[in-house]
């Protein structure tokens, strides 16, 4: 039992802003009153439901091909000594797992969504998972450039693809369906990319990244998922595929989705040399569309490593900066492609990019539909975060910042005329309370009554940063792990997964196909349920006729 | 320049119409490689298995897998690196001293030949085996075959991928990869993780005499390290644990008798793609798991007094 | 003994691992294998479930698990550099194991693939 007296609670999803509350939490849930146990006096604190990151890479056979690609991140970070309570491990770019849970319980994290597990490496994402302690994890099963599902798609036959889509997710003991450049890794196996909604893709006939994302979003609608299409749109990173964005988001009317990274997908220019800022264009599409939320993907200049299922952009990465490429297309489903890079603030692409991922989150008028991400290690690694938090509350020290660019860039972006300054309410939508609706967790994000008690105290201080950086107190499933900056104990989180509903004659269909295009038993593919860590297994919603 | 440009077993099954096998015998010691994943299966894009597929064999010496191969290519021992290099450039179109060429074994017409293929195929894969990655220059044998794979995909889809050996050495790699962030050799006397192949491998540390203690489990070095190592090993609590009583088991001060992994053991390995796959043993061992004898270790270890943080050591020591 | 019919075992032998043998077994050991390799035949037959060898050995002598388990955790504690070695015919569970005691210990980890 504890009882959390005198800070200043910020508790969006019950429109509580900045009030003294007293939080009572019993056997890992929020209550109305304890008696007895432990009481934390929290004046001068102010109090945040526990962070939610909804897109990050974090686990599995993609992050950890970047873990052995760069020894020279880990060197250079700091390392994690081994103590009575925590294992010990490398930081950086790509923590260790270990590691992983600690630096986000560090900053007041206790919930993750891995964003791209294929099913084939599904049992490896969710060993790891296993030993990321403390926060609870979910995951989204890729699912766009699956061969089996496309063919389906391509003969519309959609109320079969249905079926092996739930079939897959409850395979990979997923949590959502990720898209990653629909068709465009498919088109990728053959050294092709897709790059717009029409584009043909390479051993099809007439199927096209239009149909994959229109057939994806209505399949995950019609099962009632919690959490929609988590979709990375085509044509990542290119200069001027803000089109490609704008297109997907009118095709998306009338289903809900979730566009992951979205200042990857907001550019204008024709080329590297012109590449420009379409911030604007993007965000006032998005404020029109209520269907869909979006995560930032922002971008922090340094040095960190991509790691994406778009293997053609990955090539592209590599032609362009020479260095290292790791590549690892996975049969009959997705790909994988990890390329080291640094971020510069003189390099004008950069600089384009940094202001992109933060214009996003300023032009974008709803807080509850927009949330704070790099792209986990893609723009930055997650223990960033603070600094993203500072630019986003202090328009100062944004011009600041400003003046470290190539003057050049200065023509290229809207940041400079953006004088939005976001309040600790609107942080605390952005970093919790909005994604955990977004991935539809009731339990999650709040402090209200029968939430999970996943709290966040920061001491209130005019250094942001610092402030965010190093939480006082850090609660988990109503245990405290982090006290005075310090890791005090080191729980289990739980792995959080849906178990859709399907036709069980679909293996019928899937067994002779899998023995055919796959190399391993189809007996030995399915995720055991013994493999989940304390699963919370979340409803679906009625499905859809 | 550097990574690794690779793909699971199955895009090999289903796509390459060019497989070649560079210092391997994959027919004696993977038997099942040209069967199950590469060779004669059929495939989504190779609706006629064996036909549509050339399958080339780099190599030193005629093995048994020559047969199955359409082009045996009779490498000049330790000129590995020189063919690679040749091949780089012929595939950019330079010049090349039919000299310099000539030292490899091969005619320019058959390297000429080789580069040629490689860029007209549809999706190309580059197997590995120990004959590069684990002679002279081995390090850079692989490294230079890598790259040669990832610059043929300026032209077209080409892959490669190492012929890993024993049982399930890929997943001490993912592992290890996950817990300390480097694949091997790493040393946790600091109470961190850190790599240092030369300082922190196994034949160096043991012939330079530096460890004194050893756990041995899942190998056999007794019978296959070079015996200064084997040497030191003997003069040293060792402790091993496996199946049977082996040669590491004879020079060890304990040896535990385990369960056997697959057969009598459950668990997950890793396939040389680290695809990882669930175990089915067939029999109940008498003998405990691995898992278990290792994990009753740590629980005796951690009953002692703590040990000093090794950096407070290390301090002490300044 | 009655016999048990394993499908989709997976065989450990060489890095391939292929995991579409069938296995009979009558309860002591492997007596025939479908789908596997020369290599992978002999590797399962020639593992039984019989009591071959001791538990333990120390010092050459039979011993018990549990005095085993604290001979080496004496041996592991007092060492100031140990080494722990091999990983590749052990489970992913058991490198996962070995990880946390080369951590405990402060020692060295290493693979077949430093080789």
């Amino acid at each position: 039992m504890l009882r959390i007296t005198g800070g200043k609670v910020y508790d969006p999803a019950n429109g509580i802003n900045g009030e003294i509350r007293e939080i009572c939490i019993c056997d890992g849930r929020i209550v109305p009153e304890v008696e007895g146990g432990r009481t934390i006096d929290a004046t001068g604190m102010v109090i945040f439901p526990g962070g939610v990151d909804v897109h990050t890479h974090v686990a599995g056979a993609a992050l950890n091909f970047a873990r052995a690609m760069i020894p020279e991140d880990h060197r250079r970070n700091q390392p994690f000594v081994r103590t009575q309570v925590r294992r010990g491990g490398i930081g950086g770019a790509t923590p260790t797992t270990y590691v992983t849970g600690y630096l986000y319980a560090g900053l007041g994290y206790t919930t993750v969504n891995e964003a791209a597990v294929p099913v084939l490496s599904a049992r490896h994402t969710h060993e790891e998972l296993r030993d990321t302690p403390i926060v609870d994890k979910a995951c989204c099963v890729l699912m766009a450039n699956n061969e089996i599902l496309l063919d389906l798609l391509e003969a519309g036959e959609k109320e079969k693809a249905q079926h092996v889509a739930a079939w897959n997710i409850w395979s990979a003991k997923a949590y959502g369906v990720k898209a990653v450049n629909p068709g465009g890794i498919t088109a990728w196996k053959w050294g092709k990319d897709a790059k717009s909604l029409n584009d043909p893709i390479p051993g099809y006939k007439t199927i096209t990244p239009r149909q994959i994302i229109k057939g994806l979003a209505d399949i995950v609608d019609s099962l009632g998922l919690p959490h929609p299409l988590h979709l990375h749109c085509n044509n990542l990173g290119a200069p001027g595929n803000c089109t490609t964005t704008l297109e997907t988001m009118k095709l998306l009317e009338g289903n809900r989705a979730h566009l992951a990274h979205l200042q990857y997908h907001a550019y204008g220019g024709d080329d590297w040399f012109t590449m420009r800022s379409e911030a604007a264009r993007i965000a006032e599409e998005f404020n029109a569309n209520p269907n869909l939320t979006t995560d930032a993907g922002a971008v922090l200049f340094g040095n960190t490593v991509t790691i994406t299922a778009d293997g053609p952009w990955q090539h592209l990465l590599y032609k362009l900066t020479g260095h290292k490429w790791g590549n690892l297309d996975v049969e009959n489903e997705t790909g994988c492609g990890v390329v080291p890079y640094t971020y510069k603030e003189k390099n004008l692409v950069n600089a384009v990019q940094w202001a992109v991922g933060l214009e996003l989150l300023l032009l974008i008028k709803d807080p509850w539909r927009i949330f704070l991400t790099t792209d986990h290690p893609n723009g930055a690694a997650f223990w960033r975060y603070p600094e993203i938090i500072h630019l986003l509350m202090n328009a100062d020290f944004r011009r600041e910042q400003l003046k470290r660019l190539a003057p050049k860039a200065l023509k290229r972006i809207y940041l400079p005329e953006l004088n939005r300054e976001y309040t600790l309410y609107e942080i605390a939508i952005i970093t919790s309370a909005g994604p955990a609706r977004a991935l539809g967790l009731p339990h999650k994000g709040h402090l209200g009554v029968g939430a999970d008690a996943d709290v966040a105290i920061y001491n209130e201080s005019k250094d942001i940063p610092h402030m965010f950086a190093y939480p006082r107190y850090v609660i988990k499933a109503g245990e405290v792990v982090i006290e005075e900056g310090e890791i005090r104990k080191t729980v289990e989180g739980k792995g959080i997964l849906v178990q859709p509903s399907y036709d069980q004659k679909v293996e019928s269909y899937i067994r002779p196909l899998f023995q055919q295009y796959y190399t391993m038993s189809f007996d030995n593919y399915p995720v055991e349920m013994e493999r989940i860590e304390h699963p919370d297994l979340r409803p679906c919603k009625q499905p859809r006729a | 320049m550097g990574g690794k440009v690779s793909c699971t077993l199955g895009e090999v099954k289903n796509r390459a119409d060019l497989i070649i096998y560079w210092g391997g015998n994959p027919a004696e010691c993977h038997p099942r490689h040209f069967t199950k994943y590469t060779l004669t299966q059929k495939g989504r894009y190779i609706p006629n298995g064996r036909k549509d597929r050339t399958m080339v064999l780099v190599d030193i010496r005629e093995t048994p897998s020559a047969k199955a191969a359409d082009i045996f290519l009779q490498v000049r021992p330790a000129k590995d690196f020189e063919v690679i290099t040749v091949l780089r450039a012929l595939i950019k179109g330079h010049a090349v001293d039919p000299e310099l060429a000539a030292e490899t074994g091969l005619s320019m017409e058959q390297l000429q030949d080789l580069a040629d293929r490689m860029k007209k195929a549809r999706f190309g894969v580059l197997f590995f085996g120990m004959g590069l990655s684990m002679t002279r220059g081995k390090h850079m044998n692989s490294a230079a075959l890598l790259t040669l794979a990832a610059e043929l995909n300026a032209y077209t889809k080409f892959v490669a991928m190492p012929m890993r050996g024993h049982g399930n050495v890929t997943g001490g790699d993912v592992i290890m990869r996950w817990t300390t962030g480097y694949p091997f050799g790493v040393s946790l006397s600091r109470g961190y993780p850190r790599f240092n192949p030369g300082e922190f491998s196994t034949i160096d540390l043991l012939i330079r005499g530096d460890c004194d203690a050893a756990l041995i489990l899942g190998a056999d070095p007794g019978a296959t390290m070079p015996q200064p190592a084997i040497d030191h090993l003997a003069r040293i609590p060792t402790i091993v644990l496996d199946p049977k009583v082996t040669h590491t088991s004879r020079l060890a001060r304990v040896h535990f008798t385990t369960a056997a992994t697959g057969i009598s053991a459950p668990g997950t390995v890793y396939r040389m793609d680290e695809i990882p796959l669930p175990l089915r043993p067939a029999l109940k061992s008498p003998y405990p798991t691995d898992e278990e004898i290792v994990h009753r270790i740590y629980q005796a270890v951690a009953a002692k007094p703590p040990l000093p943080p090794a950096v407070m050591l290390s301090q002490a020591t300044m | 003994m009655e016999l048990t019919i394993v499908k989709n075992a997976t065989c450990t032998f060489c890095g391939c691992v292929c995991d579409d043998i069938e296995l009979h077994a009558d309860g002591e050991r492997i007596t025939h294998t479908k789908a596997a390799c020369v290599l992978g035949t002999s590797w399962f037959k020639n593992h039984t479930a019989e009591r071959l060898y001791p538990d333990a050995l120390i010092d050459g002598q039979p011993a018990s698990v549990e005095d085993a388990i604290q001979a080496a955790a004496d041996h592991l504690y007092q060492a100031d550099m140990p080494l722990v070695y091999g990983l590749s015919n052990v489970t992913c569970e058991t490198q996962r194991e070995a990880v946390a005691l080369a951590e405990l210990i402060g020692g060295v980890i290493d693979s077949h693939t430093s080789l």
